[in-house]
Order: C-alpha cells, then structure tokens, then sequence
C-alpha cells in the first residue's frame, strides 16, 4: 500500500502556507502602501474648480497676498473662503466682462453662493486650527506649496497624521519669521535648524502632541 | 446597483445605448433630474434586468466587490460653499454670541445664546440678568432642540386648507372688521398672562378697537395664589421677591422654589452661597408632601401632606406668638398637637432668633390664605424689606386661574363667542376636566390657534398658525424683577411662522408691521427718540434694558383679612390627598416633545420618558402596589391609568400626580410617555384634591429610571455630614484623599504649566439636572429612547446620582453629579487593547474616538461607571435638520464607539488657542466646562490646578474635599466636597 501522502507533501504545505502568509503580508504591506502614496493621500492631483481661478495669475503675478482672500487665517480655525464679494470688489472693476467670470456675476445677482471643491480635507474628527499655525510662524507655503506655481490648486503634502506629527514632533525648520509668513518665495538661512529654534523661543512655540490637540 | 455593462452570462449583452459613460444623458429633462417623458427614473439607475438568476448575481456581485475597494479609495469630493456676501459678524468657524430672553410663566430668563455661523446651539445664561445671573435651567438649555424639531407646524392653515401669510393676514382683517361692527362682542382672546410690554400695548390696542371683547389669562401652573394672599394682606396684589443671601433661616411651605417655582435660578445661587461656610450656614426647613429639589436640600424636611401644610404654618405663627411675643401673629396662629408641635415650636424659636435674617416662603400651590400668613409672619419677624420685598405685579395679567376659563367656558356654551384667539399653549389639554373644552371649541365658528406643534387643540382649531420659536422671535419681556430685555431672533425663522405680537397685530390690520418694529418702535415711543438707536443697541448687547426694575413698595399690612381669610381657608381634605405638580422637566406639559427633557433622569425619581403617580411607601404597602405597578386612580367620577412610583418620603395617604404627560394628540416624542394628570383636576380644586380612590390593576409598565440602586451600601460616596460634626470629621477626609502607594510608575505632572481639575461642592449641589442637560448640548450627545434606557444604555457623559440616607420613610437625600474624573491613575487605560483611551500631559483622561474598536473593556474596568457605549447609531437615525444642532467643535460619534466626559476639552482648546495668538497664557479659571456654565449653584469649578490662585485649586485644598473611592488609588481630577447639613440642635 502505498503511502497517502508522497514525499514532497510536507514541502508542499509548507510552500503553500508560506505563500499565503506572504499573499496576506502583501496585501496588508500594499494597503498601507497606498493609502501612504499620493494615490491614497490624494496628493499631486490638480482640481478643477467650477470658476478657473488661476492662483499664478493672483499670488505670483498681481502680488496679492493670501489674506486679502482667507481673511479669517489669522484669527480663526478657518482661513475662510472668500465670499463673491471679495472676488467683486476688482472684478467690478476689471475684467468685468469677461465671459471666464460669468459664474462669479451670476452667483452676486442671483444671490447664489459658488460651490467650490474641497482640495485640502482632514476628517471630521480632525479639528486643525489655521490661526494658531500663522500665528507661531508656520507659513502657508508649508502645508499648501507653491500655490504661485499651481494654476489649478492641488495637495502637495499627504495630511495624514504622521506627517503632522512629523512637525509637531519637531517644528523648528518649518518655522519662519512672522511677516514673511504668507511669503511664496522666502529663503531660510542656511542653519534652518539654529534659526527655527531661535524662532520657537521667539514665538514661544510648544507644538502639542497630546490626542486632544487635534481630536476632540 | 449602477449598470456596469458587463457582458452578463446567460443574458443578452446591454444595448449600446444603455452602456454608457457616467455623465451620458438622455434628454434635457434627464440632465435636469427631471423624469423623462418616458416615464425612466431620472439619471443614474438602469431599471432591473428582466431576471436576475443565481449566476448572474454572483457575477455582478464579484465584479462589485473587486471594484467596490477602487471606488471607496475616491469618496466625491466636498462641496465647499462660500457666502455671497459675508455678514460682518460672523467668521466662519468662530461662534457669536447673542443676548436674548426666554420666556418661563410669563417673566422673561435672560439668556446668552452660541450662534455658529448663524446656528443657535447652544443657550447659557446671562450673568447680567437678574432671574439669570448666569446660571440656566432646564427650559432654556433645552431650548434649541425645540427650535430644530421637525416636529413643528410649518406655514398656516384655515379649514384645513394651507394659507399664505399674506392671504391669512387679509382672512383675519375681514374678520376683524366685522367683528369690529358690534365692537368685538363676540370675540375672545385666550393668552397666557406675560410681561412683555410689547404685548400689553397691542392688547390696549385690541380693547380700543374692540371694546366689547374680552381676554381671559389661562396658565394650568400660576401663581394666583401667591397674588391672591398679597391682595388678603396688603388690600392690593404684589409681587414677593424673596432675597436669600442675607436669610439665616428660611422656611417652606411647601414651595419649590430652588427648582421649578418663582425666581429659581437666581435662589438657588443665593441658597447654595449660603451652604459652604460653616460659620455662616443658613438653616431651611421645607415642609413639603412630594420630595422636591428644595426637600433635598433641606436641613430638617417636614413630610406632611399638602392639605395640612398650612396648618403647620399656623402652629409656627402661634409659637412665634406665644413664646416670642409677637402678639401681631396670636390671631392667626393655631397651636397643633403632637410632634408637629415640637417641630412648630424649634421653628419659631429659630426664625425669632434670626429675626430680620429669617424668611417664610409659601409656594404655588398652597392656598391665598397660605401665602398671606407667610407675608404676616414676614412682617412681624421684621423680615420684609429685608429678605422679602414686594412690588407691584410685574405681569400683565392679575389671575390666570381656572375661574376665568370657566366664565370663557359658559359664553361660549351660551352661544356668545364667534371668534376665538388661542394663543395660550394648548388649553384643550390643560383645562379643567369639567369644562370639556374641546367639544366647546367646535362649537366656536372661528378658533384661531398659534400653536408650534400639533396638539389636542389644534385638532379642534379651525385655523392654525404655526408659532415662531422665541430663538427666531422680536419681542420683549421682563424679569420678575421688573427689569425689562429685548427677545432678539438667533435665525430667520425655519419655518413660516408668527409670533403673537405679529397674530394680535393681524387683527389690528398691522400683521404686516412685523413683531421687530412693533417692539422697537414701542421702545422708542417709551423713552423718547434722543438716541435712541445706541441705547437699542446697548440693549441687544447687553440682554436687559437697564434701570428698569419695578421700585419695591412697604404696603401697611392688614391683619384682621389675614384672620378672616384663615378661618375660611380649606380644612385638610378628607381620603387620600391627590397633589398636582408641574413637572421638573417638561413643566406643564409645554415641553413634552423635547426628547433632551424627556431623556432627563428626574430630578428626585430618576425616571425617564414617563410620569407616575407618587406615593410613600407606607401608603403603597396599604393599597399593594409597587413601583411599575400600573393603577387605576378615581377622582371625583374621572378615572386614569396610571403607573405608580413609591417615592421614599412622600407623605402618607397622599398621591402627587405630575401634570404634562398622557397626551392623545401630540408627535413622536410625547406620545406614549406617561399619563394625563389633567383628565384628573378639577377647576374648584386645582392642585390639591381630596376622596382619591386608588385600585391596583395587577397590570405593569416598566419605569425607565436610570438609577436603581438609591443606597451607598455603607461605602463613602456622597459624604454628607452635620456642621458640628465637621471638625472631628477632618482627619477622616484628609485620609479619604492623596496619593496611595502604588506599584504603578508615578507620572510628574509638576512642570506642567496646566493641570486640569474640578471640584464639586456636594454643599452646594441641588441636584436639578442643568448640568447634565448643559452636557448633553455641549456635546452632541445622543438621546437613545426610552427602550434603550430599560436596557441601561443613556449617553449622559454627567450623571447626578442621589442617595438616601435614614429611614426609608422619612429619608435625607444627597446629590452627587458624576462624569469622567479623569484619574491620574486611571483603570480604563490599562485595559485598552487599541490605545484609544490614553493621558494627556496636561492630566486628561482622553478618549480617541478613530481608535476605538468597541471592545468596552474600558467601560467594565472603570469603578465610577462614567463611560458610556455608542451601541447604535444614535445620530443619522435623526431628521437631518437636527444636524444643525450639533456643536461644530465636537465630534459626532459613530456607532460602536466609547464615549465619556472629556472636561469640554474643545473649550479649553479654544481658550489655548486664544491665549497663545495674544502670547499669553490660560488664566486658572478662564475656562468654564459647560456643566459649571449651566449650574444655577456654582456647586462645580473647573479649572487649573498648577495655579494656586485658581478657584478649583482652592476648592480642591479644602478641608472639606474627598476622593471619590479614593481606596481604589484612581488619583480622580475631580475632587468633591463633603456636603453639610445644618440641623437645628434642638430637633437632635
């Protein structure tokens, strides 16, 4: 009687185990793979809004500075979404009949808001305050990158919470001095790090890390 | 299922029309999301396949489940909408806050109102008010859920037929004119008395156009009686404002009045600034049949049944005239028999003592003759000007007692009303049994109801205007101190709505003038044009118009109608005693459909969702019945099923039945809870009946009370001690707080700049429930139903537990609020497999809701039982609208996930935040939990414990403070202090 099993069974099973350990490491190991990836983070993604608002033309061209738009940024959890007002009061002026701002004289007469896309989303439990982050030195280059350069606004950095307890952890060389603080083409010093820690005793910098900090 | 246009086995493949790209259309209607004149579904769905076989769903299902990862990768994008023009105020994600006032009987509560991005969410009191002075009770912390439910009656309708407003504007001004032909012989207003001098104009204004119409005032809890007994003693009605910050010794006749009667919030302050200094206590003592609030913080409570309270006021008057010498009393007083004697005799030996620092107080529902023998015993003790002072009625209407109800009753049955007003909440429900009011009012040809929801009256209403919550509301109102504040809207209404300024207006021909300018302009008129939009201005701001409180008068007081009205005054009644009471919580039945109320545990019983028939143990022994039992109670020929509570306490052979549940047309939340003590009440004895006949059913009803367990077994949970005990207490305390050893690693909190900590006054503490309610507001805390309340599953993170202590016949009570104390040391995080429940620096007991996987071992090992269990999905189960209601800077939370009192951290993030960008730091008491907000007592300070000067840190030194299980070494932030009694020695 020959046996059940022929010799190569047990490295058989033992391949096949092997393989599906690997096949469960693999699929767990790209999950977090990619929810890590731009893919995932949804970075590098320019967005087209239902107005073609060109921030090159705005920051880097007419020298606009970005709280003339996000007023609130300095003083509020929101840097704030310009109202058609604030479009208006140029565009009332200039360019007031060019056919690229239709939907931004519609939305004044008819009294309907402009419905923009959300470009930069942190989860609802997530509560991130601007005006803390302006107000400590974190410019907004930082977080948004070179919004001169974008002509269609896209996320540059992952949000995710690693990344930002990667500056919470340490924040001296994201830091700058306060007036350059909505600056696109700001230089640090050559020593980031000695300046930052200069700026953290300056602004009295105490990045938290505790849950609440953030989720609350 | 979106069609994929997959060949499908066994099927003919798709026509190509039908696979198309995700933004393929049809036809302009399609495109729209209009359907098309095809009769298809507007865009998206493909209709079903003809047949849909085993094969060809496993087909679709695997293709859907290999492309259902992909499409959860990409969620749509988020819309984000901005406005067209900013209103200059608001900044989005920063609230506002707006002055206003709410009405409670008539007088105004001064409120202060978080708006977010023109959402009111949440109501704080004013401290600048003086029924507020920054504390809340539960109608108004309750009242944003009100403004939200979408419950409400929207629009307004005439015969059933919806109207527009202009269209009921013109109805009613034909109306007004041919009523205005016989001057308004036939037509009747019925109100609810109130202050607002607003309304009092239009009302002038309808007597001159309508001279011969005529308003009845009908309020089913008021206070005539107190008005009455000032009309026996001074020969006019007054108003009593009583003043307990200077009062040593107070004593209650049956009054209420740290919860639900007359000036409560503003009390309660006074009463509970007068509980924490040992050498300075005052001494109250409450006689009282149903155990109240006010009985629980009693020193000595007297349990007799409400008929004989009276009686026991006069043993006092006598003593006080025999013993004392005060021979103004003798005519007035009657000695009793018996213990009650004794008791009479400590009394008066004690108010004689405190003679002009004493007080007596009668409450609502005792008789006229009641409250003039308290304003005679006041006045021989030298107490008014003191601690009672008397003012000429601040409401426009003198009595709102059922004899008006019953004359309006007997015009209409004698055919004379032709028009009818209602603006009264309700009065179907709440009238007098007798007068069967519904089946009158069909005999009204027109009945004009302003109602918010639909009712037992609006079932019989032939035109119903829906009614403009006062968040949304122009209007004024005064305090009950005469002080007078604008009613300004939080939002435009969310439903076309009135208000009663804008109906009474209707029939003046000026419904159009709108209830802002009629206020504003009858201001204006008042005090004179020279700048007067500034000191509008300051008035909105502010929440009260200042300098307009009513000057107290010191009328000579006559004694003999004080006798006279004693000889006549009512016997205690034969049988059992039948009591009636508002409620704690929806009061008269007005806030019935508040789910935040009706969750609410009871102040006293702990019980939810449900009234019940009250009565003392010894009585339910007699009659065999237990809690839950479900009887049948007779009175006077009427008959209800009720289910009855055995009420530690409680007088004998006495029954309290808490009016405003039982109602038969009302919406989701009212229907079902509990019984209609109205169908009960007689117009001839509205609030204490006799000859009640009790028949136990063997039926039951389960009782949702939240508490079951009402002793602490001996353990030290709510310590409470007599003052003269104090002093050989201190070394007991002292142990019961500290560190303990510990084989656990010591974390050093002493470099931080801020620890966080609370301390709760047990002293202090009433046990009203406004904490709990303030947290529930705060902090989107769900209402889970009255099932869910069976199975112990209520998210209060604030809980107030209440001890018995004594016998259970005659017991003292303690209230303990109870959420989260954030122990240094704390048991729940050792125990979390996933690290959601972890220590902040700052000595925060967080909970991380994204961890949390729901294990609840967190839950089981937490000796204080604070945390609590998201097992459904208690907030997308709600009508979208209540969305608005939710507190932005908080998380909602998901189903399967713990959840407890995180100290408000948003708020104290808030203030971090604030102080960092101005380059300072958080001042120790700068930040206020909601609980502390609310608290009508001051009994709960939070704050920071690093700042020696910080109130919580000197609180938390205290020699009265103790660790709430401090054996089990938690090390809680929380502190309490160990509540004192002040009994009388001669009572020992």
């Amino acid at each position: 009687m020959s046996a059940l099993f022929s010799r190569k069974a047990d490295g058989r099973l033992k391949l096949a185990l092997g393989l599906a350990g690997a096949a469960v490491a693999l699929a767990l190991g790209g999950a977090m793979f990619y929810w890590r990836s731009p893919f995932g983070t949804g970075q590098f993604h320019p967005v087209v809004q239902p107005i073609q608002f060109d921030h090159r033309h705005h920051v880097r061209d007419d020298q606009i500075d970005c709280r003339y738009c996000h007023a609130s940024v300095e003083r509020a959890p929101s840097a704030g979404i310009p109202a058609t007002e604030v479009c208006l009061s140029c565009h009332s002026q200039i360019w007031n009949k060019s056919p690229l701002l239709d939907r931004v004289r519609a939305s004044w007469f008819e009294g309907r808001p402009i419905r923009w896309l959300r470009i930069h989303r942190l989860p609802d439990f997530v509560y991130f305050n601007h005006a803390i982050h302006v107000n400590k030195g974190v410019g907004c280059v930082e977080c948004h990158g070179r919004v001169d350069r974008m002509a269609a606004v896209e996320q540059v950095q992952p949000l995710n919470m690693g990344w930002c307890l990667d500056c919470h952890r340490n924040p001296a060389p994201r830091l700058r001095p306060i007036e350059e603080i909505t600056s696109t083409t700001w230089r640090p010093p050559a020593d980031r790090a000695a300046f930052g820690a200069e700026l953290m005793k300056r602004y009295s910098v105490h990045a938290r890390v505790s849950c609440t900090t953030c989720h609350r | 299922m979106p069609p994929l246009g997959l060949p499908i086995y066994g099927q003919p493949p798709l026509a190509a029309g039908d696979r198309r790209a995700p933004d393929a259309w049809r036809s302009l209607a399609e495109r729209a999301g209009q359907a098309d004149p095809a009769g298809r579904p507007p865009d998206g769905d493909a209709p079903a396949p003809a047949s849909f076989g085993r094969r060809s769903f496993l087909q679709v299902l695997s293709a859907s489940a290999a492309l259902a990862g992909l499409a959860a990768c990409k969620p749509p994008r988020e819309r984000v909408v901005s406005y067209v023009r900013r209103p200059p105020e608001v900044t989005p994600s920063l609230p506002s806050y707006y002055a206003t006032a709410l009405p409670a009987g008539g007088y105004g509560v001064g409120v202060v109102v978080e708006s977010h991005e023109g959402r009111p969410t949440k109501v704080e009191g004013n401290p600048a008010h003086p029924s507020s002075l920054g504390g809340a009770g539960l109608p108004e912390l309750a009242s944003p859920l009100e403004l939200y439910d979408p419950a409400r009656i929207a629009g307004f309708r005439r015969g059933g037929r919806p109207l527009a407003w202009s269209a009921l504007l013109d109805e009613l001004s034909e109306v007004a004119a041919r009523l205005a032909q016989d001057g308004g012989a036939r037509l009747r207003v019925l109100a609810e008395p109130t202050s607002s001098p607003a309304v009092a104009a239009l009302r002038a204004d309808l007597r001159a156009r309508f001279p011969g119409s005529r308003l009845v005032a009908w309020a089913p809890v008021s206070e005539d009686a107190a008005r009455e007994g000032t009309r026996l003693a001074f020969g006019r009605p007054l108003d009593v404002e009583h003043r307990l910050a200077t009062a040593d010794v107070v004593l209650s006749l049956d009054a209420d009045f740290l919860a639900t009667e007359g000036d409560h919030l503003r009390l309660a302050r006074e009463f509970a600034a007068r509980r924490v200094d040992a050498a300075a206590m005052n001494r109250l003592y409450a006689a009282e049949a149903t155990y109240t609030v006010t009985g629980g913080a009693a020193d000595h409570r007297l349990r007799l049944r409400a008929s004989e309270i009276l009686g026991f006021g006069r043993a006092v008057a006598a003593a006080l005239a025999s013993a004392h010498g005060l021979a103004a009393l003798a005519p007035l007083g009657a000695a009793a028999g018996g213990a009650q004697a004794r008791l009479a005799a400590a009394v008066a030996a004690d108010l004689a003592r405190a003679r002009g620092r004493g007080l007596v107080l009668a409450g609502q529902r005792q008789p006229a003759a009641a409250h003039a023998l308290a304003a005679a015993m006041n006045d021989a003790l030298g107490n008014a000007g003191a601690t009672v002072l008397y003012r000429e009625p601040v409401l426009l209407d003198r009595s709102s007692g059922p004899e008006g109800l019953a004359a309006l009753a007997a015009e209409i049955r004698a055919g004379g009303v032709d028009t009818l007003v209602i603006t009264a909440w309700n009065p179907v429900y709440t009238a007098p049994a007798e007068l069967e009011l519904g089946a009158l009012l069909r005999r009204v040809p027109n009945v004009v109801y302003l109602a918010a929801r639909e009712d037992e009256t609006t079932a019989v209403a032939g035109a119903v205007v829906a009614a403009a919550h006062p968040l949304e509301s122009w209007g004024d109102l005064r305090a009950r101190d005469g002080t007078a504040s604008v009613v300004q809207p939080l939002i435009a209404p969310l439903v076309a709505s009135a208000t009663e300024l804008d109906l009474l207006a209707a029939f003046l021909d000026r419904g159009q003038v709108g209830a802002w300018a009629l206020v504003r302009e009858g201001w204006r008129r008042r005090t004179g044009d020279e700048g007067f939009d500034r000191r509008w201005d300051r008035w909105l701001a502010d929440g009260v118009v200042a300098g307009t409180a009513a000057p107290p008068v010191a009328p000579p007081l006559d004694g003999a109608a004080i006798a006279a009205a004693l000889a006549a005054a009512p016997p205690p009644v034969a049988g059992v005693e039948a009591i009636f009471a508002p409620d704690d919580k929806v009061l008269d039945g007005r806030l019935g459909e508040n789910a935040w109320l009706q969750e609410l545990p009871h102040p006293v019983s702990k019980l939810t969702w449900d009234n019940a028939a009250l009565l003392s143990p010894a009585t339910a022994a007699r009659l065999g019945l237990e809690t839950g039992a479900l009887a049948t109670l007779r009175l006077h020929g009427r008959e209800v099923l009720a289910p009855v509570l055995v009420q530690p306490g409680h007088a004998d052979e006495a029954v309290t039945l808490p009016l405003g549940y039982g109602r038969r047309v009302a919406g989701a939340v009212a229907t079902g809870a509990g019984f209609d003590a109205y169908a009960l009440r007689r117009g001839a004895a509205p609030w204490i009946d006799g000859g009640l006949e009790i028949a136990p059913t063997g039926a039951r009803r389960a009782l949702a009370q939240t508490q079951g367990h009402f002793t602490m077994d001996g353990r030290a949970l709510a310590l409470a001690l007599p003052v003269a005990a104090l002093p050989g207490a201190l070394a007991e305390l002292e142990e019961r707080r500290g560190p303990l050893p510990s084989i656990l690693p010591e974390v050093d909190y002493s470099g931080e700049p801020y620890r966080w900590g609370m301390a709760i006054d047990l002293s202090r503490c009433i046990g009203c429930g406004a904490c709990a309610l303030a947290c529930q507001a705060e902090n989107n805390i769900p209402v889970v139903g009255r099932s869910e309340v069976l199975n112990s599953r209520e998210m209060h993170w604030l809980r107030v537990d209440r001890y018995y202590e004594g016998p259970a016949e005659e017991p003292a009570s303690v209230s303990q609020p109870l959420a989260c104390v954030h122990c240094e040391s704390a048991p729940c995080e050792y125990v979390c497999p996933v690290n959601a429940t972890v220590h902040s620096d700052e000595g925060l007991n967080e909970m991380v809701y994204n961890r949390c996987v729901g294990t609840r071992y967190c839950s089981n090992n937490c000796p204080y039982k604070v945390r609590r269990f998201n097992y459904l999905d208690y907030h997308t189960v709600h009508a979208p609208q209540l969305a608005m209601l939710q507190n932005p800077d908080v998380t909602v939370r998901a189903r399967g996930v713990m959840e407890k009192c995180s100290y408000c951290v948003q708020r104290i993030e808030r203030a971090r935040i604030g102080a960092r960008v101005a380059g300072g730091t958080i001042g120790g008491d700068q930040v206020v939990s909601a609980c502390q907000q609310a608290c009508p007592a001051e009994a709960i300070v939070f704050g920071n414990l690093a700042d020696p000067a910080s109130r919580v840190a000197r609180l938390a030194g205290g020699e009265r403070r103790y660790d709430l299980l401090h054996e089990l070494g938690t090390r809680p932030r929380t502190g309490y202090l160990a509540r004192l009694r002040n009994p009388n020695p001669d009572l020992a």
